[in-house]
Order: structure tokens, then C-alpha cells, then sequence
């Protein structure tokens, strides 16, 4: 038993080897970033590498890529084009450790428009040549500022999305409520949602994000989409504000839903999965009425998604989330957005460039955004009557949106500064500290990361 | 005599020649190894922690060494000071107490019984063990969650649901890793007690040590080095659980759960601060020297 | 004078103790049974959510019950690639591991060596680093060395962070086989390798397969080190690629991730059944010094 075990053994051992080995010698020098085998003068292939979030099975990136991989071969012969998918979850990891070394740098790259001021700062990414591009200006103006730092544009924005509130029509219109709803100040956001619980008691009248495990989830549905219906700002002539009525009034907000119970509970908000419960359980399920949240819930339930429910948006319409007391401009929103830039450290980088171009242009981008469910920052595509009408999708509604939206404060304090956002909205929400409390700890803990010089207090 | 070295007087004093030349040949493929493979990287490590490298942002471009920043302020940070504490509650109830225990009594029970029956469970609680770390967060997630299977349970029986995660994240959590865990204690234990010579174990019997004196006076002493490796084995590996609870609380409500994985983690990948966040990890491995020492004295056992 | 309940001489015994024993004989099956019970509840939502068509995180009786979250996860190639990758890395580590601990276990264990405490101490207590701090100074030492995206340059890694517990452990084990049996071997004229691999490998079986399995396990469910160190997609193993059930947004598809998990997990619950039957009670020396 022990001769023929060992021997076995071994022969697994030097299997493997020999496989992995295999595996490993296949990592030729045209696979890493710098190796294009060109020579002089010869007929070279060149080879550029082409970096994205892998999301799910379907992988609708991918297809997308693919799709502009081929075209962009045969218009360049010579060329060969590497598509490298990462698994989305663990993207925002893995790309900076691609972008770092030229051995791994890739040419081109999706890159989060949010991301955009760090990682220009660190030298990861190569600035556009935008001026001469024809095709640019038939990108929506408001998303160009989320990809331009410096004045210099890092990268080119290829899908976008919105927040605002769903409602739910039937249970509003069995509450006496006015259907089709558009508050236009938060009291009558407060004023629905009292309605809700008096006619309503099972219901739960307002969910909007609330949890530090929530992340970003919460900064931007909640926290931003509150503030910046204020007057006042995050961040504001390269500084953040550390105290403002604005930031006093969401965080009186907050306080108010969940002191008088227009909230959800908080053992289902406060988890690391709210999220997924909130949109494959409780609103499929109808248990909830009015949601603050983003235009891409829909995914959840189209045919692909965790919860198929083709009736979705006749129950639940998407409206805009109003100003503070409907001031002007009377509605707002919060972006994010992806874009494709080309790293710095790569090799190939004008043909990295053209890919882009190609990647995003009219024809393409409408091709990706029907695919993925995406929506587009393209003024043309963004009328083309064949994307807006698309079924169980909120383009023709939210693209209306875009007008009034505003991203986040790209700079690289911006990761600590949020988590601290995150905290007080959380510590709000439980009554752990009142709003002014509140805004005295944000004021103390922002200070603390980023330090004095780079805070300002309004109030 | 050392507990750990029942063969210590016996241990070959001579060392001239050939023997020696073989101990060095049997030890050199894993000082290749590990040389290469793990202090190099260790050393650089160490080396992070006193710069404010990061992984974007103008630091990552050029990072500067920094000498102690990180750490002092490290123990002016209130969320650090928590993350420790709760690391080591963390680490008494899920891991010492509550593997060990856990993994001895079930290895003891199967001591000696039939074969078929002792795969069956025994495969049921490697089943924990070997499934992926994400899964089991989304599997205790199912359990304890306020419509999970537990809720359901208890509400059949008439009794009021609890709000598991949110009222009681840490014993969640706690639960949650016994759970994942208990089954490399168990091996462990199976085969430290297959290990114990039977005719020790008859000449008690004969002696008239009842079932438990048994236990406590020959079995435990006898399998007392494999003891205090699993429970150093243990602690250092629920010192790095990140996954489980990352996913299953995400380190709260508030900061309830965010042990030091969780918190280093937050602060090197999340905020990008490699340079502070390496500085995290290098307490971590402060508390598992600590706890690995403390073990060692008490235990009175020695390598 | 045979005391303690459970020593059954006479043939004249009164019910009451035969009730007695009976339950110490059962008792032991109950507990266990009951605390299988308990590490099998959690997991039913996992095999149910496996064939529910449209499942949640809630535990509820799938409305339709399907195979299709196996097909999928099963015919898909890239999950078939992934699989083989990832019994690639974690085969080759475990038997790495098992030959390069053991031969180190060796010397270790058999002899008196200068520095062995402080090296074993060494080793042991630098795995205290958690390995997400380690990491980005490993991916740039690999980068330097050309040696990413390398299955093989990955496996010598992952050997390389079990071998501290698995020296550990193997010294452990090695130290409880009596050297009288060596010293006999020796003295019938065995060289030190044929008695390594007759006699002592052979009583440390039990001690071998749980550094197997420990080894099999902790790189089958590693997703950081190969996510790092290896960039072609094909090459990665099915410890990463779970995650593409993870979706945009968190949008996760769980009928699929629990029919993924549960296939994942077969593997390294075959490899204990197997090892089961090497690991019980049955390895007593008194069968050897007897012989």
C-alpha cells in the first residue's frame, strides 16, 4: 500500500507540475504589457489589451467588447486585441494593481468615472486627446465633468446612471394618494409617507439606504441625494464642508423618517445584504412605498436578472427627487458612470485610443446600452427612439434626470471622507446621536482623516 | 520531561558527518520555499507599514517613508482601539473555546464508533469547512436573517422571531465561524487520538479509572502538544476571518463586528492606504504571538 | 476488583445496569447525531436554493423545481475550466506540501538541531501576517520576477504559505512514532528513506491526510492569492470565478451560486470519506512492536 500510494503520488505531483508548468510557459512575453513583437520594420502584430468588469454570467461587457474587438481588427490589420475580463466584485482591486506596472498595464481599460482624480494623480492614466475628436461633442456636458481632472480628460464615458424614487402606484392609490406623484419639496415627501403608515400600517412607507454596510450604496442614494437638494455642498472650493444647514437639515431628514417609523426596520436595513432583500423580496413582494434609489433596480427583475417580475414597472413608477423646498432648479440627482480610459504605463496607447473611439461611438454605445440596460451619456443615443423604448427599462424616464444631476467629489481624501458619511447617517437613523450630534462627530472625524487645513465649517 | 517530546531522551546526539548532510538536504526544499516565497514578501510587508504608500492617488506614485506615523495613529484612532477588543472576543469564543471544544467533543464521541456512521457526520461538518467562506456568510445569512430558516423555525413553534444579526451580530458571527471551523479541530483530534496507544487507554480501565477520570488524566495529557498546536494553528487563522463576516454583517451594525481584518481591510483596499493599513495588520500579528505565548505558559508545554 | 459501570463481567446482572449501559453505549450516536443535525440545518437553504428556480435569500419552498441551475453552472466551459484549475493548483499544492513538509518533519523531529526552536517559532508565528496584507508586496515581487499569471510560480506560493502549519503539524505527528521502530528497521539494514517510507509514513497516515485535506481545502477556497497572481481569465480557478454570480450592483443570481457551491464543494468532502477511513482509531503500536 505504501509503494503503490507513493508512486501514485508522485505521478500526480510531477502531472501537475508538468500541467501548471505548461500553463505558466503559455504567459509568453506577448501576453505582458510591454512585450509587442515588433521589430523594426517588419510586419509587426501588435497586440493591445483590453481590461473590463466581468458582472455576472452573462457577462454583457464582454459581448459588447468582443463585438467592437472584431471590428476593430479587421479595420486594423496587424492588430490583435486581448480581452482580459475581471470578476466585477473585486474589480476596483485588481485594475489599480494591473494600472501600476508596465508589464501588466493594459491599453485600454473601464475605468469609474469616480476613480478618475486618484488614479490621474497617481499616474495611472494618460490623458485624451479629446480636442480632436470629432465625435465628443455629442457627450452630455454634465458627464464630462466627472471625467476631467486638471482640465485634461482621462477617459471616455460609456454608460451613466440616475437615483430618484420609486413609488408604488396601487398602494399609494389605496391610500388616497395622488397618482402619478411628483413631490416637489421633501415635506411632501413626509406628508406621503404619513399618509402611507396611517392608511397603510403593514407597509413600510419610506426605504432609502441607510447602513454603514451598505458603502457607497448609502453615501450616494441617501446622503448625497439629500445634501445636494440643499443649498450647500460636500466639497466647495477645495474644501470640504464639515458643517452647513444643508448637512444639518438631511441629517433632521433621516431623523425624522426614522423617529416617527416611516422607515424600514432597522434590522433589515442596517444588514450587509438590505440591498438584496429590498429589491428581490420587499418590493417584488410590494411591502414597500415609496424607495430612494437608483434607475438600475430594473436589472434585478428582467428576465436575467434575481428576480424575474415582468410587471415591475407597471406597479412601480420612478419619478425625480425634488430640491429641498423646490428650489431651483426643482430636482436632483446623483451620477456615477464608467468610462474607458488607457493606462498610462501601457504600450500601444494611441491604438488603445482608437479602440475607445470606436468602442463608444454612435453605433456601438446604442448596441451596448439596449445589451446591458445601461444608461447612455450619448445626446444622440439618448433620443434615439428605439433605445428609449425599450421594455421594463426607465431610459425614456431617466434620461431626463441626467439634467439635474451631480457626481461625486473626485479626490482622493473622498474614500475616507464618505465612510465617515456613512457612519452618521447610520447613527442617526438608530437615534445613537441627534442630528446635531451628528454633524459635530462628521465635523470631528473629517478633520481627523484629512486634516484642519482642508476642512471648512459654515455654521 | 517535555510533554512534546516524549522521545526527547532519546533524540540521536550524534551529529558527525552523513547526518548532518541529511538534515540540511530534508530542509532545504522548504527553506527554498519559504525564503523565497514568504519572508521576502513578509520583510517588504513590514516595510510597507512605515510609508503612507497607497494604492492610487498621488501616493501610489511616490510613496515616502514615513517612520511611526501609521501607528500612532493607529492608537489615537477610537475605531482601531474597538476592532481590537472586539478581535479578541471574537477570537475567546469562537476559536478557543468554542472550536476546540466543539471539534475535541466530537472527535471523542466518534472515537471507536462504526465506520459508516462516523463518515456521515463527519462529512457533514467538513461541509462547513470546505465550502467557500463567501458561500457560508450568504448560507448563515439564510439562517439568521429576519425571514431566514431560523425565524421560520421559531416562529412554527409559536415563540416571537428574533432579529438575529442586528440584536446579536457578534454571538452571530461567533456561531457563524464555529460552525466553518470546528472541523480542523476535529481532525486534528481524531488523529491525536488515534494516536493514543490503546493498551495505555485498557491498563487505566483495568486500574479502575471510570470513562471520565480516564479522559482527564491520560487521554488529555497524552494528546496535549496536539492541543496546543490546533489552538495556535486556530487562532491565527480566525485572526485573518475577513470574508464571513465582511459579507454577513459587513462589520456591523455600526462597528459591532469589524474585527481587525475587517477594519485593515476598510482601510487598505476600501480607502486605499495600503501604508496605514499594512501598519493594522502588523498588530494583528502582535496578537497572535501574544495569544500563541500566553497558550504555551499555561498549557506548560514547550517545542 | 473491577469497578465503573461500563466493565460488563457477569452474567448475572439486574436490568437497571443493562439499561445503563445500553445508554452508554447509544448515548454517544445520539450527540452526534444531534450535533450533525445542527451543522446540517444551515445548509439546507444551500441545497434547496440549489433547485429553486427563482430563489432568495429566504428559506421557502422553491415554487419550481429545477435542474437547470446545475446544467448551467455544469455545461458552462469556462465554470468547466476554472474546476480543472482549480484541482490543478490545489491538488499540486496539497502533494507538494505533504512531500516538502515531510521530508523537513524529519530532521525536526529525529534531531537535535540548533536553531530548531527559534525556526519553528519563526514560521509559525509569521503566518500571523493575514495574507490581504501581504499580498501587494507579493504581486510586485512577482511582477519583478516575470513570474505572474503563472499556475505553476502560483502553486510554489500557496505551498510555500501552508508549509509553516503543515511542518507543524507533521512534526507533531512524526514526534508520537516511536524510533524504536526505526532503530529496529535500521538495524534489519533499512537506509533512513526506506524506513521513512515503510514504517513511519505508513503510522502517519492519519496525521498525513489531515495536512492533505487542510492543504486541498485552504487552496481550493482561496480566491485572493490566484485573483492576484494571475491574470489570463482561463487560468483562473473556480475559488474566483463564484463571484461572477455576484453581479452589478450586488444583483446575485443565488439558485445558481448554491448549485455552483454545492458542486464546489464535493471534492474536498470526497477527500475526507476517503481519508476517513485512514484517520480513526485503529493505528496503535502494539500491533508493530509486537510484530
Amino acid at each position: 500500500m505504501g509503494n503503490k500510494s507513493k508512486w501514485l503520488g508522485t505521478m500526480i505531483v510531477a502531472l501537475s507540475v508538468v500541467v501548471s508548468a505548461c500553463g505558466g510557459n503559455s504567459a509568453t512575453p506577448g501576453e505582458t504589457g510591454a512585450g509587442n513583437t515588433g521589430g523594426a520594420g517588419e510586419q509587426a502584430t501588435k497586440t493591445i489589451k483590453v481590461a473590463y468588469g466581468k458582472w455576472n454570467e452573462a457577462d454583457r461587457w464582454g459581448e459588447w467588447l468582443k463585438g467592437v474587438k472584431e471590428e476593430f481588427e479587421a479595420a486594423n490589420k496587424g492588430v490583435k486585441v486581448e480581452l482580459q475580463a475581471i470578476e466585477g466584485s473585486q474589480y476596483a482591486t485588481k485594475i489599480p494593481l494591473l494600472m501600476m506596472d508596465e508589464r501588466t498595464a493594459p491599453e485600454v481599460l473601464a475605468e469609474d468615472s469616480f476613480m478618475i482624480n486618484a488614479d490621474s494623480e497617481a499616474g495611472y492614466l494618460e490623458e485624451l486627446n479629446v480636442a480632436s475628436w470629432d465625435d465628443w461633442k455629442n457627450f452630455n456636458e454634465g458627464i464630462k465633468a466627472a471625467v476631467t481632472a486638471n482640465d485634461k480628460v482621462y477617459g471616455v464615458p460609456f454608460s451613466t446612471d440616475v437615483r430618484g424614487l420609486y413609488y408604488n402606484k396601487q398602494l399609494f392609490q389605496q391610500a388616497g394618494l395622488p397618482v402619478p406623484w411628483q413631490p416637489k419639496s421633501w415635506n411632501d415627501i413626509l406628508d406621503a409617507a404619513r399618509t402611507i403608515k396611517e392608511k397603510q400600517p403593514d407597509i413600510i412607507p419610506f426605504w432609502m439606504n441607510t447602513g454603514t454596510a451598505g458603502q457607497e450604496a448609502t453615501t450616494m442614494q441617501t446622503f448625497q441625494m439629500l445634501l445636494y437638494g440643499t443649498q450647500d455642498q460636500m466639497y466647495e472650493d477645495g474644501k470640504w464642508v464639515v458643517k452647513s444647514k444643508g448637512l444639518l437639515d438631511t441629517l433632521n431628514f433621516i431623523h425624522d423618517i426614522y423617529s416617527n417609523d416611516l422607515g424600514p426596520k432597522l434590522s433589515q436595513v442596517l444588514t450587509a445584504q438590505a440591498g438584496q432583500v429590498l429589491e428581490t423580496d420587499l418590493m417584488p413582494n410590494q411591502k414597500v412605498a415609496i424607495v430612494l434609489n437608483g434607475n438600475w433596480l430594473t436589472g434585478n427583475w428582467g428576465e436575467s436578472g434575481g428576480k424575474p417580475w415582468p410587471e415591475a414597472l407597471d406597479v412601480y413608477d420612478f419619478v425625480k427627487m425634488p430640491t429641498q423646498n423646490g428650489e431651483a432648479p426643482g430636482f436632483t440627482s446623483m451620477s456615477g458612470g464608467w468610462t474607458l480610459a488607457v493606462a498610462k504605463k501601457s504600450a500601444e496607447k494611441e491604438l488603445g485610443f482608437e479602440f475607445i473611439k470606436m468602442a463608444i461611438n454612435e453605433k456601438n454605445n446604442k448596441k451596448f446600452a439596449i445589451l446591458d440596460g445601461a444608461l447612455t451619456p450619448r445626446t444622440d443615443v439618448a433620443k434615439d427612439s428605439e433605445y428609449t423604448g425599450q421594455k421594463g427599462t426607465l431610459y425614456g424616464v431617466a434620461a431626463d434626470f441626467i439634467t439635474y444631476t451631480h457626481v461625486r467629489p473626485a479626490n482622493a481624501e473622498y474614500p475616507s471622507v464618505t465612510s465617515v458619511a456613512q457612519e452618521i447617517v447610520e447613527k442617526v437613523a438608530t437615534g445613537a446621536l441627534t442630528p446635531e450630534a451628528a454633524m459635530n462627530e462628521y465635523a470631528k472625524n473629517v478633520e481627523r482623516t484629512v486634516g484642519a487645513d482642508r476642512i471648512v465649517s459654515k455654521q | 520531561m517535555d510533554a512534546l517530546e516524549p522521545q526527547a531522551a532519546k533524540r540521536r546526539k550524534k551529529q558527525a558527518g552523513p547526518t548532518n548532510w541529511r538534515a540540511i538536504l530534508f530542509l532545504m526544499p522548504s527553506w527554498v520555499l519559504l525564503l523565497i516565497f514568504f519572508f521576502v514578501p513578509t520583510i517588504l510587508t513590514f516595510y510597507f507599514a512605515f510609508t503612507n504608500m497607497s494604492l492610487t492617488g498621488i501616493n501610489a506614485a511616490q510613496s515616502q517613508f514615513i517612520g511611526f506615523t501609521n501607528f500612532v495613529n493607529m492608537f489615537d484612532d477610537p475605531n482601531f482601539r474597538n476592532s481590537v477588543v472586539k478581535t479578541v472576543i471574537f477570537l475567546i469564543f469562537s476559536a478557543v473555546i468554542g472550536q476546540q471544544v466543539m471539534g475535541f467533543l466530537i472527535a471523542i464521541l466518534m472515537n471507536g464508533r462504526n465506520s459508516g456512521f462516523r463518515s456521515v457526520i463527519g462529512s457533514i461538518v467538513i461541509a462547513g469547512w470546505v465550502t467557500p467562506e463567501i458561500v457560508c456568510a450568504f448560507v448563515w445569512f439564510a439562517f439568521l436573517n429576519d425571514s431566514g430558516t431560523l425565524n421560520t423555525v421559531i416562529e412554527a413553534l409559536g415563540l416571537k422571531p428574533v432579529a438575529w444579526l442586528y440584536t446579536f451580530p457578534m454571538v452571530s458571527v461567533i456561531v457563524a465561524n464555529i460552525w466553518r471551523g470546528t472541523a480542523f479541530s476535529m481532525m486534528v483530534f481524531q488523529s491525536a487520538l488515534g494516536d493514543v496507544p490503546r493498551e495505555v487507554e485498557e491498563s487505566a480501565m483495568m486500574d479502575g479509572a471510570s470513562g471520565f477520570q480516564k479522559l482527564v488524566r491520560i487521554t488529555i495529557p497524552m494528546i496535549l502538544p496536539s492541543v496546543l498546536t490546533n489552538m495556535i494553528l486556530i487562532t491565527l487563522q480566525t485572526l485573518g476571518t475577513f470574508t464571513l463576516i465582511y459579507a454577513l454583517t459587513g462589520g456591523g451594525p455600526g462597528n459591532s463586528t469589524e474585527i481587525l481584518p475587517i477594519y485593515m481591510y476598510r482601510q487598505a483596499f476600501v480607502n486605499y492606504q495600503l501604508g496605514y493599513g499594512t501598519a493594522i495588520s502588523l498588530s494583528l500579528l502582535v496578537i497572535g504571538i501574544v495569544a500563541s505565548l500566553i497558550y504555551m505558559r499555561v498549557l506548560k508545554v514547550k517545542i | 476488583m473491577a469497578q465503573g459501570g461500563n466493565t460488563v463481567k457477569s452474567q448475572a446482572w439486574k436490568p437497571k445496569k443493562l439499561n445503563r449501559f445500553m445508554i452508554y453505549r447509544t448515548l454517544p450516536y445520539i450527540i452526534l447525531s444531534l450535533i450533525g443535525l445542527l451543522f446540517l440545518i444551515p445548509l439546507l437553504w444551500l441545497l434547496i436554493a440549489s433547485v429553486d428556480g427563482g430563489a432568495t435569500l429566504s428559506m421557502k419552498l422553491p415554487e419550481t423545481i429545477t435542474a437547470d441551475n446545475y446544467i448551467s453552472t455544469l455545461s458552462s466551459e469556462s465554470n468547466q475550466r476554472s474546476f480543472v484549475n482549480g484541482l490543478i493548483l490545489a491538488v499540486g499544492q496539497a502533494l507538494l506540501v505533504i512531500i516538502v513538509s515531510g521530508l523537513a518533519s524529519y530532521p525536526l523531529s529525529r534531531y537535535q538541531l540548533r536553531y530548531k526552536r527559534s525556526f519553528m517559532y519563526l514560521i509559525l508565528f509569521s503566518t500571523g501576517l493575514p495574507i490581504t496584507a501581504v499580498m501587494v508586496p507579493v504581486y510586485q515581487f512577482f511582477l519583478y520576477f516575470q513570474l505572474q499569471d503563472s499556475l505553476f510560480f502560483t502553486v510554489l506560493f500557496l505551498t510555500a504559505s501552508a508549509l509553516p502549519y503543515a511542518i507543524w503539524m507533521m512534526k507533531n505527528f512524526m514526534d508520537s512514532v516511536p524510533i524504536e521502530l526505526e532503530e529496529a528497521a535500521w538495524v534489519d539494514g533499512a537506509s533512513v528513506l526506506t524506513t521513512l517510507r515503510l514504517i513511519i509514513v505508513p503510522l502517519m497516515l492519519p496525521g498525513i491526510f489531515t495536512i492533505g485535506i487542510y492543504a486541498f481545502a485552504g487552496s481550493w477556497g482561496n480566491f485572493l492569492v490566484p485573483f492576484i497572481l494571475l491574470q489570463s481569465p482561463d487560468k483562473l480557478p473556480a475559488a474566483v470565478s463564484i463571484y461572477q454570480y455576484f453581479g452589478q450592483n450586488g444583483v446575485v443570481q443565488y439558485g445558481k451560486l448554491a448549485a455552483f457551491s454545492v458542486v464546489y464543494s464535493i471534492p474536498a468532502v470526497v477527500l475526507y470519506i476517503i481519508g476517513q477511513r485512514h484517520m480513526s482509531k485503529g493505528f496503535s503500536f502494539g500491533g508493530a512492536s509486537k510484530g
